[in-house]
């Protein structure tokens, strides 16, 4: 068990560890969280289209911004100051806005935690039919019919 | 035609009323007077249905000959406007599209009413249930969005459709998408039905397995049509854009994905259900809320009609439901307790248990970012919007333990699963997954990809890993099944593998569409490894992006009565070899102010799309400005879609006739049980 929980424990780790760290990747990570802010509702780095009042200026504030500081989520911050809170699209992880963070993985604890009660409860039922104290013969055909029931159809 | 559509909508009203109160009456009375009252009431409710038809029958009417003293008529349609998308006016529209979905509720009414005999109580209860639903929403074509309004003035033209609509998917996406939404109403009546009758056994899960497949495969089918669509006509280069429309589609799909595998627990050993009857619950809620957000403008999206009042009424149909079901469920929910235990966390039980929590974790994340717009405007009066890269970062984790669940639930046993068991079975597709994932993982970094320093690159590469996971389980099991059965006939492995299937469809129906379902996350999978590029493209000038390049060969200008246009041709060369050429182009609509429309043009093959789209002219130089996407494996994602409908249809197939075996010798009983009775490839 200690074997299997280690070789599914090590991806994660590596994972986890791995990400982007040179300043082209958090540029464009960056800009895939903002969006562009001429009401065309498309990501700041989609947002190139001819003519746009917005989407120039704000990428040569992110490449600005990138080079400037190591802190993705203060480049993010600097963004939210200017441009709005609306600009940036993946919430921040502190005050209001990591409800949104904190929301499905609390529903999703709940239910594993709604899942492990249930499991326990249906373990410490007593079994509805004890099988050993069925016989032989008469009850094979009901047998044979619950077993097909619950494996094939 | 008007006239006559607003007197077939009040008499419409009346048959469903008259069908919900008699039914009610005679389900009190439960007498030969009751008996009789009730048909009277079924054949109430399917005389709806033709009013309803006649009805819409008008409406349609009225567009096809440009009727434009009917309001709606006038603001969705025009004269230029091509046939078969005049047909398409019906549910274009706020009204019309409540029509429409009144139409398709009394459709499915009339089809349960008609098939009466497969249980008379217990369809008489869900066809009060239904009527019900029918009130609601004639109530609310009859009185709140009333389609045959006339207008004070005759117009000579109207507004015509909305530009985004005028594509041939659009004539069929959303009729395949109300066909789901309004489906789950049927499973949802019975399930009703069954609580309050206290309906014994798992008749009702039987009587509507096939209804809620049914309605699940218009679900899917509608999503990946609306793609599609999104992805040839929008011309941003992607399929799915988290956009809160596109999230209330996936509600009902999810919560429904997990009752048609939760359903099995109750269907073989009783067990689940009070989760399987609020997941239908739920499911029938969710469907409802999609069109709350569609319909209240709460929500901003690109699909919303404006804010209008009918979204209280929505909101209230809502509160209703879930007052009825939790009223009902707390009268009788003694009725709904588990006749088995479980019996080992590593079983298909359990499996089927963590499936469900996932698939509704991923239900509830999907409402939490589609719904926090709301809650951000009332804690923090700002709007905000959650984007891809929110739902990318919670979904990816949970889409990816779902595949795995995938790979792993079918070689579980019921019951309970050896140690030995899983060794045996497992060995194959995990080595299977192990040696594609090397084989990928090289070819990658021979083309100088380095996918270790992208975290969405690494998730591609899990799902790639996974899927191949799972294809290796499904064709284990088919091959395991299908010896048996070579063996047993003495024919060769494919006419087992078919006699496998026919003697199983609803499990092995339910391979395939697991097999789809892998299709599509390899082709989502693909979207980790996009590159693009736009760039102003005059007559010979060219264009490299990845081993195309792409030359400018002439632009045009076109106009018709519907719509101008503006267009380029490009030629296109691979590794220096000329491919083809495309034609990309933008449509300027008259009726609707020139509001522009990409028409994308598309290379595709199996292994990406070279996906190029007319962005516009610089008005310095004229030239085009022409953007260039390569999507690699989008195409195994619509490939996927029509496994995936091919194996639902599969599963809808009734079985073929068991085939009898003497028994040779009597067998202990506690032996039987100590089995646990599971045969090769023992599943669904």
């Amino acid at each position: 068990m200690k074997k299997i929980l280690k070789a599914l424990l090590l991806p994660c780790a590596l994972v986890l560890l791995m990400g982007a760290d040179n300043q082209e990747a958090r540029f464009q990570n960056l800009g895939g969280k903002i969006m562009c802010t001429c009401s065309c509702s498309q990501m700041l780095l989609k947002c190139n289209h001819v003519g746009c009042p917005n989407s120039d200026q704000m990428i040569r504030e992110l490449r600005a911004n990138v080079s400037r500081t190591q802190n993705d989520e203060a480049v993010l911050n600097w963004f939210r100051t200017k441009w709005g809170v609306t600009a940036v699209v993946e919430p921040s992880t502190h005050g209001f806005e990591l409800l949104a963070w904190i929301l499905p993985a609390a529903g999703l604890g709940l239910g594993l935690m709604l899942v492990v009660l249930l499991i326990r409860n249906w373990k410490m039922r007593p079994a509805p039919v004890a099988a050993a104290d069925m016989n032989l013969a008469p009850n094979l055909e009901a047998l044979r019919d619950r077993a097909r029931r619950e494996t094939e159809l | 035609m008007p006239l006559l559509g607003s007197f077939c909508l009040l008499f419409a009203l009346a048959l469903a009323g008259y069908c919900f109160v008699v039914g009610v009456v005679a389900a009190v009375r439960k007498d030969a007077i009751g008996y009789r009252l009730a048909e009277t009431a079924r054949r109430a409710g399917m005389a709806s249905f033709f009013a309803v038809l006649v009805a819409a029958g008008a409406l349609v009417y009225a567009a096809l000959t440009d009727d434009f003293s009917v309001a709606y008529i006038l603001h969705h349609s025009n004269r230029a406007l091509p046939g078969p998308y005049k047909f398409a006016v019906l549910w274009s529209g706020q009204e019309g599209s409540i029509l429409f979905w009144a139409l398709l509720l009394s459709a499915y009414g009339f089809v349960l009413r008609l098939r009466h005999k497969v249980d008379q109580r217990l369809v008489a209860m869900a066809s009060m249930v239904l009527a019900a639903i029918q009130i609601f929403f004639l109530i609310l074509v009859n009185f709140v969005a009333n389609p045959f309004g006339i207008m004070d003035r005759l117009a000579s033209d109207g507004n015509g459709l909305n530009p985004l609509l005028q594509y041939p998917e659009m004539v069929i996406h959303p009729p395949m998408l109300y066909l789901g939404y309004v489906g789950v109403s049927v499973p949802f009546a019975f399930a009703l039905a069954a609580l309050i009758m206290r309906y014994p056994g798992e008749k009702w899960i039987h009587i509507t397995r096939r209804w809620t497949m049914v309605a699940w495969l218009f679900l899917t089918f509608g999503i990946s049509l609306g793609a599609h669509w999104a992805y040839a006509v929008l011309g941003w280069g992607g399929y799915w854009g988290w956009d809160p429309v596109e999230n209330a589609s996936l509600l009902p799909w999810l919560s429904t994905t997990a009752f048609l595998h939760s359903v099995m627990m109750q269907e073989k050993r009783g067990m689940m259900k009070v989760w399987n009857v609020w997941l239908i619950f739920i499911t029938f809620m969710l469907s409802v809320l999609g069109t709350l957000l569609t319909r209240s403008g709460i929500v901003s999206s690109v699909h919303s009609f404006a804010q209008s009042s009918i979204g209280n009424w929505f909101s209230g149909f809502l509160a209703i439901i879930f007052v009825v079901c939790m009223v009902f469920y707390v009268r009788n929910r003694d009725h709904l307790r588990s006749e088995n235990k479980l019996e080992s966390l590593v079983s298909r039980e359990s499996s089927f248990m963590f499936n469900n929590l996932l698939l509704l974790g991923a239900c509830f994340a999907v409402l939490c970012g589609t719904l926090f717009p709301i809650l951000s405007e009332l804690v923090r009066d700002v709007k905000m919007n959650l984007g891809a890269p929110f739902y990318n970062k919670v979904m990816v984790p949970i889409g990816l333990s779902l595949i795995f669940l995938t790979g792993v639930g079918p070689l579980l046993a019921w019951r309970n699963t050896s140690v030995g068991s899983i060794k045996r079975n497992f060995a194959i597709p995990a080595t299977a997954a192990l040696v594609i994932e090397i084989v990928v993982g090289f070819v990658l970094y021979k083309n100088g990809v380095h996918f270790w320093a992208d975290m969405g690159q690494m998730y591609a590469m899990m799902a790639f890993c996974l899927s191949t996971l799972v294809i290796a389980t499904v064709t284990s099991e088919f091959i395991r099944g299908g010896i048996v059965w070579k063996n047993k006939l003495q024919t060769n492995l494919l006419a087992g593998i078919y006699q496998l299937s026919r003697r199983n469809m609803r499990r092995y129906g339910g391979y395939v569409v697991h097999f789809g379902v892998v299709l599509v996350v390899i082709g989502l999978a693909g979207a980790a490894f996009n590159q693009d590029k736009e760039q102003e493209i005059g007559k010979g000038d060219k264009v490299q992006i990845g081993s195309y390049t792409l030359i400018g060969e002439e632009y045009t200008d076109d106009d018709n009565a519907n719509y101008s246009s503006q267009a380029a041709l490009l030629e296109v060369y691979k590794d220096g070899k000329f491919l083809t050429r495309l034609n990309p182009e933008e449509r300027f609509f008259k009726a609707s102010g020139g509001q522009p429309v990409h028409i994308v043009a598309n290379h595709s093959t199996l292994r990406e799309d070279l996906y190029v789209v007319y962005e516009g002219r610089n008005p310095d130089t004229d030239h085009p400005i022409i953007k260039i996407i390569i999507n690699p494996l989008v195409n195994w994602i619509w490939i996927g879609v029509l496994v995936i409908v091919l194996g639902t249809g599969m599963a809808l197939v009734p079985n073929a006739a068991p085939v009898s075996v003497p028994l040779r010798s009597a067998v202990a009983v506690s032996q039987i049980d100590e089995r646990g009775m599971q045969p090769a490839g023992a599943g669904k």
